[in-house]
């Protein structure tokens, strides 16, 4: 056994602790200390180059970095919501389906299983202006007859990636969602019929404050992985046209690998962070205050 | 009378609409997915043809045998990208799981100070977003001599899987009631004998839904993998997928066909645990 | 101020029936308990009545309504859950005035209703508290307490007490009697407890198989079972059943042991019966409750003794049936001892032993 007598619990979180400091705390630190250097991949002396926070007054300054952040957040706001509202709904749907529901739930997770740069490039093909199924079925049925060009307009291309987004996710918020109903338990259910509710009252004050937990759930895991929103986008529109649909992450990737401004790229990258650590820290916050409302603590 | 007439008119009305938003919501679902699969049987002239043509005249498995069918030609090497991916998946995955197991017995069954926080302290690394994550790990690998080799990439993926595996099997051990592992250590089991004869095979099932979570995790992963593999010798699948573009044009029949080899074991793999899986996310967040 | 009649009622999962065509009529402010082993259909009954099950065929009226097709909430009932199914999310006050709240009544009287209601269950001190702090008696009164506010036509109970340990199932016993006596509304109240049944009903209905096996005061049901599942399902311990064949005025049991057939019945020379004696009815000579007008007499050893203070059980066997008896003013029992039982006639019963119904005439 051991010499030093390390607390078990420590022992056991030691290989995570070590795993995690090496592979993403130690980078950070390193992508920390170049966001103050004039870090450059073509010139690697260059990370010596200490020039203070000059990389963040850069980006602070710089209308792109604040039009790509103001993009980011909208996204994850209108994607996010959108996800949840419709991730209720079908999960609804397929609560109250007598047969099947088995197959249909196999179904909804089917989306969640698509590599994020498949689902790009499934959703650059659907909406692809010449060969794409959207256009090609609205000319067939006499829609349009010109081809729409979803992913060249901003606002269209926009509304792409979001449909993306929204098709490959919602199915997280419908699962944990669905989850959620099978929990609740009958009995309230059917005491707020014979008190008196509505289908929709019963929902309102018995169905969603049940639900409520499994939905900060869905939300906190999705805060996890928003940033995969930018394998799709990568992948549709690679931030364009004309940097209309880009997102912070396309914006740090183009700025150290094209750019090749490393210290600069990792200036930004520490707000994108921020901004995730930000949501991550906010969702798993509600979810400890929903389950202590419902008495679930212990 | 007639009010127990309306009410059953009423509910005959909402369960035709319940059955058509149901139908319509699983034909959005469902739709692209059959669209990529139907693609990838079909010949490039008639995905390209304009008007479109809707009832297939024909289909085969050209795109497959090109895959498949070596390097030059614009054939991409899919076997090659495919046992990468499978090296990596499977070995992160694993290894990955040892450690959450570890991890998340931890936090299942001890208390200690600044749990809650090292918990979320956990979560948060898995947050940072790959792309602000790749660019320093781009810089420490090519310096220590790790970039583009299976290595580098299965370290990636364990430390990337980590917080998410402890996360579930956290769940999952507390599921277990601890008077199993005590009833086991009074019978005469060591502590470390109680976890794999009792505590183990009760926790397995949910213990492999969350390696299938993880080997789906590094799977699809593609915003690290792009920057830190380069060459045949360990790009992934997702990375090539972008082989199929060139400046201009897309090569949407093969990448359809490429795209339904990756998806196929996701499948089955997602078949198999969809339980489990629910079960792990929520009881892990719910009962915290 | 409403009766419940169900004409004909069923219910069918499919092509499983479940609810055998049940008719029944229950008159204003009676409380009505439904009593069977579980799957016998009562509570599904009770689900009918409260709109949580639609019905397969037949009418339910209360009042003067057909409600068949109507939403629980346009039947003015209310129902107290088996698991208090209270709302977790809300404290006790708000888990009391949530049917008001909904019903958009004025916030002034949903506080009458609601103090009033706290007053009668004494849940006053109770008011901000959450369900999960409370203890599963005052979470039995919340949820009572809950069904009382609305003033229904029709207070149903599904197995309220089903999940309270003993003592406190006999204090909420005498608690909803109470309140019965407080409130006069028609109650009807489903159990597998034949005790529960027994006290508090001002008529049982004993269900099995979703059939009505049979209905009346608890005194009728316990004194005249119309056949072998009643009487052995009201009472405790259960009636014995001994098998025997008739001759010649007696019941002959396969050891050669005999008993006179009770008075007032009647069974065909050779027909195979089960002869109906509870324990109170067969007890050791000496330890006896006084001899009425029909005496037999009767040797069995036995095996076992309980006892519980007052009296003891006895454990006998005849003709490889378990008998049980009572002894008063006991004394200690050597198992293997002999005893002479006396038998008090007028209480027995002799049922056919093939279709189970009772042979009086």
């Amino acid at each position: 056994m051991l010499r030093y007598k390390l607390p078990p619990w420590l022992l056991l979180l030691l290989p995570a602790i070590v795993v995690l400091l090496a592979v993403v705390m130690l980078p950070l630190l390193l992508s920390l200390y170049s966001s103050f250097t004039s870090y450059r991949l073509t010139r690697p002396d260059s990370i010596t180059n200490w020039i203070g926070l000059y990389n963040y007054e850069k980006a602070l300054t710089d209308a792109k970095f604040w039009a790509a952040f103001g993009r980011t957040v909208l996204l994850l706001t209108v994607a996010l919501n959108l996800e949840m509202l419709l991730g209720l709904g079908l999960a609804l749907l397929v609560s109250k389906v007598t047969h099947g529901q088995r197959a249909l739930r196999t179904m909804m997770m089917f989306p969640m299983m698509f590599s994020p740069v498949l689902v790009g490039f499934q959703f650059k093909f659907i909406f692809n202006d010449n060969v794409g199924l959207v256009n090609n079925a609205l000319q067939s049925l006499g829609i349009t007859q010109t081809a729409i060009p979803w992913l060249v307009d901003g606002n269209l291309a926009m509304f792409s990636i979001i449909f993306a987004e929204v098709w490959t996710s919602t199915s997280v918020f419908a699962i944990l969602i669905l989850a959620g109903l099978y929990a609740i338990p009958k009995d309230p259910l059917e005491a707020a019929k014979v008190d008196g509710c509505t289908s929709w009252q019963t929902f309102r004050h018995i169905t969603l404050p049940f639900v409520m937990p499994f939905i900060y759930i869905a939300m906190a895991i999705r805060s996890l992985d928003v940033a995969r929103a930018y394998d799709i986008v990568q992948i549709m529109t690679n931030g364009g046209p004309a940097r209309r649909t880009e997102l912070l992450w396309t914006l740090i990737g183009r700025t150290g690998y094209v750019d090749a401004k490393m210290g600069y790229a990792n200036a930004m990258g520490y707000t994108s962070i921020f901004l995730a650590i930000f949501f991550t820290v906010y969702f798993f916050r509600k979810l400890t205050t929903a389950r202590t409302e419902l008495g679930m603590g212990g | 009378m007639d009010s127990n007439l309306s009410h059953r008119l009423k509910a005959r009305a909402l369960k035709l609409a319940h059955l058509a938003t149901l139908f319509v919501a699983m034909s959005i679902i469902c739709l692209p997915g059959l669209w990529i699969v139907l693609n990838s049987f079909r010949p490039t002239v008639e995905i390209m043809a304009k008007p479109p043509v809707w009832i297939p005249n024909e289909l085969n498995l050209d795109h497959y045998r090109s895959m498949f069918g070596g390097i030059g030609e614009g054939g991409v090497p899919v076997l090659t990208y495919f046992m990468n991916s499978l090296v990596i998946s499977v070995t992160s995955t694993v290894i990955a799981l040892l450690v959450g197991m570890a991890g998340g017995y931890a936090f299942a069954r001890y208390k200690f100070k600044g749990k809650a926080a090292l918990f979320v302290g956990l979560m948060v690394t898995r947050a940072v977003p790959g792309v602000a994550l790749s660019l320093p790990l781009f810089i420490v690998y090519a310096r220590i001599g790790i970039i583009d080799t299976h290595f580098g990439m299965i370290l990636t993926y364990v430390a990337m899987n980590v917080p998410f595996t402890v996360w579930l099997i956290d769940g999952f051990f507390r599921q277990v009631p601890k008077e199993l592992a005590e009833a086991a250590e009074i019978d005469g089991c060591t502590r470390w004998q109680a976890f794999w004869r009792v505590e183990f095979p009760v926790a397995k099932a949910g213990i492999a839904s969350a390696g299938i979570f993880a080997f789906l995790t590094s799977w699809n992963e593609y915003a690290l993998a792009s920057q830190l593999t380069r060459s045949v010798t360990s790009k992934t699948m997702p990375v090539g997928l972008l082989d199929f573009t060139s400046e201009f044009t897309l090569n949407w029949g093969g990448m359809c066909a490429l795209a339904v080899l990756m998806i196929i074991p996701a499948l089955v793999l997602t078949f198999l645990v969809q339980k489990h899986l629910i079960a792990g996310l929520t009881f892990g967040g719910v009962k915290g | 101020m409403a009766e419940v009649h169900l004409e004909k009622v069923v219910k069918k999962y499919g092509s499983f029936q479940v609810v055998h065509g049940i008719d029944l009529e229950i008159a204003h402010n009676e409380f009505v308990v439904f009593v069977g082993p579980s799957g016998c259909g009562k509570s599904t009954t009770l689900r009918m009545i409260a709109g949580l099950e639609s019905i397969s065929g037949g009418n339910i009226r209360i009042g003067d309504r057909v409600v068949n097709d109507l939403p629980p909430r346009s039947r003015n009932i209310s129902m107290v859950f088996q698991n208090y199914a209270l709302y977790p999310h809300m404290t006790v006050r708000e888990n009391l005035g949530f049917s008001l709240k909904i019903a958009n009544k004025p916030q002034a009287e949903i506080e009458a209703a609601v103090n009033e209601a706290a007053e009668i269950l004494s849940l006053t001190p109770l008011m901000d508290r959450r369900p999960a702090e409370l203890s599963g008696g005052q979470r039995q009164r919340v949820a009572m307490g809950r069904a009382i506010v609305r003033h229904p036509d029709v207070f149903l109970f599904d197995e309220p007490l089903s999940n309270l340990d003993a003592k406190l199932r006999n204090q909420m016993r005498v608690e909803i009697k109470k309140l019965h006596a407080k409130i006069k509304t028609t109650i009807i109240y489903v159990t597998h407890d034949q005790v529960e049944a027994m006290t508090l009903a001002d008529r049982i209905v004993i269900m099995r198989n979703g059939h009505i096996e049979q209905q009346g005061t608890p005194l009728d049901v316990f004194t005249n079972p119309v056949n072998t599942f009643v009487a052995t399902f009201i009472g405790s311990p259960p009636m014995n059943l001994i098998d025997g064949t008739v001759e010649a005025g007696h019941v002959v049991f396969s050891d050669g042991s005999r008993l006179p057939v009770p008075p007032r019945y009647a069974a065909s020379e050779g027909q195979k019966v089960q002869f109906g004696v509870r324990a109170d009815n067969i007890m050791p000579i000496g330890h006896a409750l006084p001899p009425e007008e029909h005496m037999a007499e009767l040797d069995m050893t036995v095996s076992l003794s309980e006892p519980l203070g007052t009296e003891t059980i006895l454990f006998g066997e005849i003709s490889g049936t378990e008998v049980q008896a009572k002894m008063f003013n006991p004394r200690p029992v050597v198992p293997g001892e002999r005893m002479r039982f006396q038998v008090t006639l007028d209480k027995c019963h002799l049922f056919d032993a093939e279709s189970g119904h009772n042979l009086r005439v």
